[in-house]
């Protein structure tokens, strides 16, 4: 079979600021903009932005496409995970570009330096950087009996 | 996951197009050429490929685009040019290098027609 890339699952999220949004998702989380299409009446149908080895398909808020965005609905049931080499930066950053700390970082009983923020388009972004290779059984062994001030961090 | 050069990590359709830049092929429709020759016609780049595949290189500063782009030209990759840089070329050999120890770990594996080799 001739196969030009890989298929795949894909983000396509929306703001109601692309424009601020694209500006905060570069500087943020280092994402590059590859395409864009906007509507005749300037409204951005999508951006593409590459991030890391992944793409983020991002549009503003076009209602009558069902395009609505978390500021509107008053919230998002979804989180993006964003692996990172420093994330500890990388949370700092976010925080001083306009991120709200939902989760402060922490070592996670799941080898992992990991925290979330909300950014200011109203999506979650948990952040994380690998600390160990640990397999199933292991993490399991370390799961804490109960949460520490709400927090399943690490013992 | 980033190389031990500190360099981006290089999709599939990312080594392809700067294998041909390292080899000579600088206008975005030699560049899907050799592609199509060099896997015989299993991977076509189209257009839209091709333009994301070297806008994401652009954006990580593994190649550039050439002074020979003519400015006035549409925003068309394939009618652009474009060149490896130093960070490029260090990327495209690092992987290059990986992936021929995968080749040989093939070859002992006996995957490969022997014929095929050719180092």
């Amino acid at each position: 079979m001739t196969r030009e890339r890989p298929l795949g699952l894909g983000t396509h999220i929306f703001v109601t600021d692309a424009e601020a949004a694209v500006a905060f998702y570069r500087e943020a989380f280092g994402a590059a903009e590859l395409i864009r299409h906007c509507l005749p009446d300037g409204r951005v149908l999508f951006v593409e932005l590459a991030v890391g080895p992944d793409k983020l398909l991002l549009s503003e808020e076009i209602k009558e496409l069902n395009a609505v965005a978390p500021t509107t609905l008053g919230g998002s049931a979804v989180m993006l995970l964003l692996e990172l080499d420093d994330v500890d930066s990388a949370f700092t950053h976010a925080v001083e570009m306009g991120a709200t700390v939902e989760m402060p970082v922490a070592e996670m009983f799941w080898g992992e330096r990991y925290g979330i923020v909300r950014d200011p388009f109203g999506h979650h972004w948990a952040l994380c950087t690998r600390r160990e290779q640990l397999a199933p059984d292991e993490v399991a062994e370390r799961v804490p009996a109960e949460p520490t001030d709400g927090k399943w961090t690490a013992r | 996951m980033s190389s031990t050069s500190g360099a981006p990590a290089i999709t599939t359709a990312g080594f392809q197009v700067l294998l041909a830049l390292a080899s000579g092929h600088s206008h975005g429709y030699a560049v899907m050429g050799f592609v199509d020759q060099l896997t015989e016609g299993q991977v076509r780049l189209g257009p839209g490929t091709l333009y994301r595949t070297l806008a994401r290189l652009v954006a990580d500063e593994l190649v550039s685009e050439t002074e020979t782009s003519d400015p006035n030209a549409p925003h068309d990759a394939r009618r652009r040019y474009y060149q490896l840089t130093s960070l490029g070329e260090r990327a495209v050999r690092e992987e290059a290098e990986l992936m021929a120890r995968m080749v040989d770990a093939a070859q002992t594996a006996g995957l490969l027609d022997g014929s095929r080799r050719t180092t």
